[in-house]
């Protein structure tokens, strides 16, 4: 069938060429050789041979056809690829189990309510050994403020050791227990540091090789993807058009790659016919980007966690607070006016995936 | 416009080829446009083939209604009350948009219709996801509310074909795979493909649209026509998804541009609906913003949760306004 030239993935001043030399579908390419094809469009002919190689071998049909799924398949799948716990258990029920691995989630909050305490928080869960119904994975963590502190991350990896040690009871988790140590957690920490917008484009592009060369990688963590694309831009379009193919190559790798993609966002205030909203940064359109919204606040001196934008869990709030040894649920005496429905505790049962790691979040 | 090759109709040698590209023709299009100074036979006879191979047929009024009530079927989505502001569902051989904000309920609107096609109606859907938000598990809830038997329930997720694209050239490939081999080969499931959801178009276009690049509206339209093309002949209702902006009044409007507004034939605003008392509520209202059968600017709210609910539940209460209680103390 006759699919257009410019619909390729070709240089568009070659496309140019080629139309202007009347090849206008691909039935009027297919015959010819790279040497002909350069004659007659005048253009090079390395450039001829993208061009064929593009056309003939349609790898997006290919890959169209490849990559497709029944629902059913990617329930499996959904299911195989499981989701990293945050050690808050009210979190981890609203969010189905934990954070999903093979999406992309955006944690907006005001500064200093924990959104760098949760990646750091995240990055050392990842590793928790599977026999102790983690993900044993390693994690990538971009950061673009300068805010990871290797201090920090050693104090959350020894709570994590600790409380591996007081739940393991077989052999295989004694096993595992020796390879789980802080010294082995922050060595499969990798740490990058953009300094500006281009760095952390250019770290993107490069991701997917990264994620090719280490297997093992479960989760990337930019902190944050707000700080860099808020100052220093004229061009406020651009800007979106930036962020729109950032999120997609982050999907896209989310998927291809079975990584978890946690985003941080900061926030800023919109004036909205005489009131003012306290909303996430970076535009309406970028709402869309992330599979799922996470919106850290404060409630006096309580903070709360409320998901905002989920395909499979319903919205809810729940309270957490940050501890010496990190991300934990809150005492319950303490609890503020928890604002979600009586029926949100049931909407743990709705989800019907299974939750190995939850008997091991339940004891904070 | 094909390019002119030596042998395509007789008289069209390869020394006429050579001395027509000499003067700069390539392509048909001049042997079609120049009618009045053709006097070599040669020519006439080549204008005769590309007119006979390129026309296209007109077909008559009658003919095309009989087709029309013959092969176009209403898929309902489900909920009464979208039903009620698509005059009774989604229309086969037609673009159906919805468009909304984060958070607003795109993805679960296309999550309820796929599971009522494919399990209701016993047809199978074709998804096309470009942003990574298809949850199988929140598939299967759905399904769990609409019946306890497990069997039905896996046939009718085998029934839904995803097809993950997270690009405009992946997009490109996906939609003309399907208009070369068709539906049926492309899904390979059972049943007759009857809908095609593509959950978003905006996320694959807006970031080749605009600047200095001049190649993003035609890759948008060519979107649009394989959209509708795949729509008519394979007798399928296309369902996509935009996001919204707003325009200088404050005012919603689908994304992506006039151009693209133009496209779909049914477009629906879906909003959050801000209530002072409650935060977590899944109430949404769906505003007609453009159809070609019922007044525009009607309004109809509805609950996200209907789909994940059963029959009984439903119909116990009115199928449209459904308000948890929501104060828990």
């Amino acid at each position: 069938m006759q699919r257009d030239v410019s619909s390729y993935a070709i240089a568009p001043s070659v496309k140019v060429k080629l139309l202007n030399a009347g090849f206008l579908s691909a039935a009027d390419l297919c015959d010819l050789r790279p040497l002909q094809l350069s004659k007659e469009a005048c253009i090079s002919q390395e450039e001829a041979v993208e061009v064929l190689q593009a056309v003939r071998c349609e790898p997006g049909q290919e890959r169209a056809a490849a990559g497709r799924l029944t629902a059913l398949e990617l329930l499996g799948r959904e299911q195989e690829l499981g989701t990293i716990v945050t050690f808050c258990s009210a979190l981890d029920m609203a969010l189905g189990g934990g954070m999903p691995v093979g999406k992309t989630t955006e944690v907006c909050g005001a500064p200093g309510v924990g959104k760098t305490q949760l990646c750091i928080q995240l990055s050392v869960d990842v590793q928790i050994p599977a026999c102790f119904g983690g993900l044993g994975g390693k994690s990538l963590y971009i950061d673009t403020e300068g805010s990871f502190l290797v201090q920090r991350a050693v104090d959350l990896a020894q709570a994590a050791v600790e409380h591996c040690g007081l739940l393991a009871e077989d052999s295989e988790q004694q096993e595992a227990l020796k390879v789980f140590t802080v010294e082995t957690i922050l060595s499969n920490l990798f740490l990058v540091r953009c300094h500006d917008y281009v760095e952390l484009l250019a770290e993107t592009y490069l991701l997917a090789d990264f994620l090719a060369q280490h297997p093992g990688v479960r989760l990337v963590v930019i902190d944050s993807i707000a700080f860099s694309f808020r100052h220093d831009f004229e061009d406020l379009s651009q800007r979106t058009r930036l962020l729109n193919g950032l999120a997609q190559r982050l999907i896209q790798m989310a998927t291809n790659h079975n990584v978890a993609v946690i985003l941080t966002n900061q926030m800023t205030t919109k004036v909205w016919s005489g009131q003012s909203k306290l909303v996430p940064a970076l535009g309406e359109s970028w709402g869309h980007a992330a599979t799922q919204r996470l919106i850290l606040h404060w409630e006096g001196t309580h903070r709360l966690a409320s998901l905002y934008k989920s395909p499979s869990q319903r919205e809810a709030t729940v309270p957490y607070q940050i501890t010496g040894q990190g991300f934990r649920d809150a005492p319950p005496s303490d609890q503020p006016k928890a604002s979600d429905d009586p029926s949100v505790r049931q909407s743990g049962s709705l989800s019907k995936r299974p939750r190995t790691e939850e008997d091991q979040s339940t004891r904070t | 416009m094909v390019v002119l090759r030596d042998g395509m109709c007789p008289g069209l040698s390869e020394e006429l080829v050579v001395a027509l590209r000499a003067a700069d023709i390539t392509t048909g299009t001049w042997v079609l446009i120049n009618l009045f100074t053709l006097f070599n036979l040669a020519l006439l006879a080549i204008r005769r083939v590309l007119l006979a191979q390129h026309t296209a047929f007109p077909v008559s009024g009658a003919d095309l209604y009989e087709d029309l009530l013959s092969s176009t079927a209403i898929l309902s989505t489900g909920n009464p009350s979208l039903d009620k502001l698509l005059d009774s569902g989604l229309y086969t051989g037609e673009l159906t948009e919805l468009a909304g904000g984060p958070g607003s309920g795109k993805t679960q609107v296309c999550f309820g219709v796929a599971v009522n096609i494919s399990y209701q109606l016993k047809q199978s859907v074709i998804y096309v996801d470009s942003t990574g938000g298809l949850s199988a598990s929140r598939l299967l809830q759905m399904l769990q509310a609409k019946s306890c038997n497990i069997e039905e329930q896996m046939e009718a997720l085998q029934r839904i074909q995803v097809f993950p694209v997270f690009d405009i050239f992946s997009l490109l490939g996906c939609l003309h795979h399907f208009r070369c081999v068709g539906l049926q080969q492309a899904s390979a499931g059972g049943g007759s493909v009857k809908a095609v959801i593509v959950d978003s178009v905006s996320a694959v276009i807006s970031p080749i649209l605009g600047g200095k690049q001049n190649e993003g509206m035609s890759m948008m339209m060519q979107v649009a026509g394989l959209l509708k093309t795949i729509a008519k002949d394979f007798n399928v209702a296309v369902l996509v998804t935009n996001t919204v902006t707003r325009d200088g009044n404050g005012q919603l409007k689908a994304g992506m541009g006039q151009t693209w507004s133009h496209v779909p034939r049914i477009r629906i605003l879906l909003q959050r609906l801000e209530r002072p008392g409650s935060t977590c509520s899944s109430v949404r209202t769906a505003t007609l913003a453009k159809s070609s059968r019922q007044p525009c600017h009607l309004k109809e709210e509805f609950d996200l949760q209907c789909w994940g609910r059963s029959e009984e539940q439903l119909y116990g209460m009115s199928g449209k306004r459904k308000l948890e209680n929501t104060e828990p103390s």
